[in-house]
């Protein structure tokens, strides 16, 4: 398709400015020429034209409505149209973040309020909501951690991650100073207490943990993780990418975690989208309250505002204070579900996956055997006797019209190789599930009769198979590069 | 469950597929000492109706703010946003989706971003664009480990006119590798370059100044990256109003090293602060290091251009504990709020936008100026801030505009905690006020 750079024209406009330009005050008593710059050149394009061009760069996409999303670890539910809308009421819209706290009273009950549910979920006793994404949650959780330790002047430079972490967990580690110790994963998919025992010392601050972890299972000794952890006087993280599957059944704060960082765009039934914003609030026990990042929301029993948390807050992490419009939409979710809701909807992402398990597990060799939780990880292992790569079982997936699966993660030996993680959340009905093992079932037979439909996939798509090794050896990072490499031919 | 399809009976059918009898069979792997046995004590469920009530009372507690005109920026600000960029937003092939992992579901996103990239390319005179960093304070901090990274240098020179929130994340983002941050001050509203030079040194990293700076005044910016280049030493330049780039100089033109842009003035929403967009400028030779997603154009096995997420060595899926950052999801969906803007706004609409602003902030600074009830606090350009002493207490101040219908300027003694700013404020006058505001802006603070 054409760049909105190659449609324009001379002279067409899509904006409109009131008449009054304030004219008559000379640009040069406001801003001396040697500070201005040239005209900058973009477009000249008129309002239907950008209308009809993203419109059609939309139908380029794939989305939640379009059909089944089952990336592992990503929890691509059903976005509830409310929550776009309340999202979009004026007065949340135009509260300008330095209002007097009388003006935005609503804004700050909401963030306020929602604070104290998530701690409730998940029994955690403080939450601060400012923290952009999840990995901004690991961030400002690990400084947390750092911060305290560093007020009991206890010298501990590592942190323990499982090779089953996403990668977010040892490069926030990193960001925030530590050194990160990989912990081998045991034959069920979960930590090996006895490289636990090992590795956890007085010079290490914690473990960072998901769970269920990325392999889909539920960790069964996690009463004694944190008691090695806490034994030997670190901090326990718990990484709440996956949180979908414990809601009403599992709270982190009864499993001994000290911090907790959850992804309202995974769990909390806010749109991704197409890779943010979304928001990581994060949850700590009490002794850690004081460490939360500036501002926090308090509240006098009269009225809400902004405070800082003073000496011992790791400062801010961000400007201002949340993602709001992100945080209507989870906070909509939560009371649209209720107690009741939200348990029902860990069963049925857990009955979701499991199905789903026992149906391709004999087509797709599972990295481990026993149930899973909210996702499984099956393998395209003992297909690459017929030349085919999990890749090529996701390409094909889009001929038949579904998003792939998360491919090749987790992905550590011996077990979870050429790995497809699959996860139908409790918004999936059965038919859609039935549908895509179908699909499953039948791509398998052809990798084996007819691998090129594989190799050759897939045909379906605005576009085929990318050239990224291209992308990588000639950058092409913006239009301007592109007419540079055209000019020079 | 409105959102939950699979019911009670399906449920059991779906049981009895897998082979087991009821549902805690396939969780009886946790231990029961630390399930959680009662119910959540949460409200719900809502039906919609009851929902759409009681989130909207929420909102009433907030003041009729879309009538309330902002004379507050410091780092955010209300311009006009067409109804096109938000009817496009909802479509939901762009909010639903993920991360464009797979592009051969994804050239809508993928294209978008390019270009995205491509205007912020002209915009701001970098060689490459990261479209998304969480927000202006945050691709700040980011900008500064990468000159950590580069420099292989730990001293960094701050303005004191950079934001406070700019300079606080990078606080707090430097605090674990014990980098020394060392304030220059300011002289007249800008940053002192005799003080800058002074304390170049060896060790300095990186030096940082935003313009225009957080009292609103518009730096020379090439006369301060010059001593930097010389030293030398990484120039971050700080942007956090980015429609001024539609007026000012190019940072690639000024000698900035790396640029630390919030793109929040180019068609997002107040909303309380979040969530906006941050971006990263930068050479072209330091790609490498740099934090976060960047898309880049290529081929299909047909030789069809398309677009791609590119240079993906440096990230957090792939590097892990040595990536460049842990940044994964960003603000995807406001690079393309950006990009719908920017195409709507065009060549001439960006220009006179921001000669409009310009303008409309002088008018109504000459105004108050004029009413005798305000002194000019520093003689230096603006874009479309400045900082006025008041000679009445600013509560008087604040009780008037709020009594009008206008969101207050921000009290930079208080909010500073500096007594030689005391009874100043941070003006920002947007394309959103017509003359007869600002006139009547004046008429409320000249009595």
């Amino acid at each position: 398709m054409k760049l909105i750079f190659e449609k324009s024209h001379p002279g067409r406009e899509g904006y409109s400015l009131p008449a009054d330009g304030f004219e008559e005050i000379p640009l040069d008593r406001c801003i001396p020429e040697e500070l201005r710059g040239k005209k900058r050149e973009l477009v000249e394009v008129s309002e239907v034209e950008v209308v009809r061009h993203y419109t059609r760069l939309s139908k380029l996409n794939y989305g939640i409505e379009d059909g089944l999303y089952p990336l592992g670890s990503c929890t691509m539910k059903y976005n509830p149209k409310v929550g776009e809308y309340l999202a979009g009421l004026e007065r949340f819209v135009h509260a300008h973040p330095f209002s007097p706290p009388e003006l935005v009273q609503g804004t700050l009950e909401l963030i306020y309020e929602l604070g104290e549910l998530l701690g409730r979920i998940t029994g955690m006793e403080a939450y601060t909501l400012a923290p952009a994404a999840g990995a901004h949650g690991e961030l400002a959780g690990v400084l947390i951690i750092r911060k305290y330790f560093e007020d009991r002047g206890e010298e501990r430079t590592r942190m323990l991650v499982p090779d089953s972490a996403h990668g977010t967990n040892p490069a926030s580690s990193a960001m925030a100073g530590y050194r990160v110790v990989e912990l081998k994963s045991n034959d069920q998919g979960t930590i090996d207490l006895g490289e636990l025992e090992k590795a956890m010392d007085s010079g290490t601050a914690g473990l960072m943990l998901t769970n269920p972890n990325t392999a889909g299972m539920f960790d069964p000794r996690i009463d004694r993780i944190a008691e090695i952890v806490h034994g030997r006087g670190g901090l326990l993280y718990y990484d709440g990418a996956n949180l979908n599957a414990t809601l009403g059944i599992l709270r982190p704060g009864d499993c001994g975690f000290d911090v907790v960082h959850l992804n309202l765009h995974k769990t909390f039934g806010t749109p991704h989208g197409g890779g943010g914003p979304g928001a990581g609030p994060v949850g700590v026990k009490e002794f850690l309250r004081p460490y939360l990042p500036s501002p926090v929301v308090e509240f006098d029993g009269e009225k809400y505002r902004l405070r800082d948390p003073g000496e011992k807050s790791i400062g801010m992490i961000r400007s201002f204070v949340a993602n709001f419009s992100v945080l209507v939409k989870a906070y909509a979710w939560i009371l649209s579900l209720g107690p009741g809701g939200l348990r029902e909807a860990a069963e049925a992402a857990v009955v979701n996956a499991n199905y789903l398990l026992a149906k391709l597990k004999d087509y797709y060799r599972p990295s481990y055997g026993g149930f899973c939780a909210h996702e499984c990880v099956l393998t395209g292992r003992d297909f690459k006797k017929h030349g085919i790569k999990t890749l090529d079982i996701a390409k094909r997936l889009m001929d038949y019209g579904y998003h792939p699966p998360t491919i090749y993660f987790p992905h550590f030996k011996p077990y979870a190789e050429e790995t497809l993680m699959v996860e139908p959340p409790e918004s999936e009905g059965r038919e859609v599930i039935d549908d895509f093992i179908a699909a499953m079932i039948k791509i398998a037979a052809e990798a084996e009769k007819d691998p090129d439909l594989l190799l050759e996939a897939p045909g379906a798509t605005p576009i085929r198979r990318t050239d990224d090794v291209l992308a990588v050896r000639r950058p092409v990072l913006h239009y301007d590069d592109e007419l540079k490499l055209k000019e020079e031919g | 469950m409105r959102f939950i399809p699979n019911t009670a009976p399906i449920r059991r059918e779906m049981l009895e597929a897998i082979g087991v009898s009821d549902f805690e069979e396939l969780i009886a792997a946790i231990p029961g000492g630390v399930r959680f046995r009662g119910e959540l004590e949460i409200p719900g469920p809502l039906s919609e109706s009851e929902l759409l009530e009681r989130v909207s009372a929420l909102a009433s507690r907030n003041r009729d703010l879309a009538g309330f005109k902002p004379l507050v920026g410091a780092g955010a600000y209300r311009h006009f946003v067409s109804r096109v960029v938000s009817a496009l937003l909802s479509r939901e092939e762009f909010y639903t989706a993920y991360t464009p992992y797979q592009p051969e579901l994804s050239q809508g996103t993928l294209q978008a971003v390019f270009e995205y990239q491509s205007f912020l390319a002209r915009l701001t005179g970098m060689e490459v664009v990261i479209p998304s960093i969480y927000d202006g304070a945050s691709a700040a901090a980011e900008a500064v480990l990468m000159a950590l990274r580069l420099s292989k240098k730990n001293r960094v020179l701050v303005s004191a006119a950079l934001h406070p929130h700019y300079r606080s994340t990078i606080e707090t983002y430097t605090a674990p590798h014990r980098t020394e941050l060392v304030e220059i001050p300011c002289s007249g509203g800008l940053t002192d370059r005799a003080r800058l030079e002074e304390a170049l040194g060896e060790e300095t990293a990186a030096v940082v100044v935003q313009s225009p700076n957080f009292f609103g005044a518009v730096e020379s910016v090439d006369e301060l990256a010059a001593p930097a280049r010389d030293h030398p030493a990484l120039f971050i330049q700080a942007v956090a109003e980015s429609l001024s780039l539609g007026l000012l100089r190019a940072p690639g033109e000024m000698g900035v090293d790396i640029l630390a842009g919030e793109a929040q003035s180019l068609g997002m929403e107040l909303n309380f602060g979040g969530p906006y967009n941050g971006y990263l400028g930068a050479r072209k030779k330091y790609l490498r290091q740099l934090p976060g997603r960047i898309v880049g154009e290529t081929e299909d096995r047909d030789g069809k251009r398309c677009f791609v997420m590119t240079a993906r060595a440096r990230e957090q899926d792939i590097r892990r504990e040595k990536a460049t950052s842990c940044i994964c999801t960003n603000h995807g969906l406001h690079i393309l709020a950006s990009a719908i803007h920017l195409a709507l706004l065009g060549t001439e609409g960006l220009y006179r936008t921001a000669l409009v602003n310009t303008r409309a902030a002088h008018y109504l600074e000459e105004k108050l100026v004029g009413t005798g009830k305000f002194e000019r606090v520093f003689d230096c350009p603006f874009f479309n801030e400045f900082t006025l002493r008041s000679l009445a207490p600013m509560d008087e101040v604040r009780k008037k505009l709020l009594d009008g219908g206008f969101i207050p300027p921000l009290g930079l003694g208080s909010y500073l905690g500096e007594e030689e700013l005391a009874g100043t404020a941070l003006f920002a006058v947007t394309e959103i006020f017509s003359r007869a505001d600002l006139d009547r802006v004046t008429e409320l603070l000249g009595k």
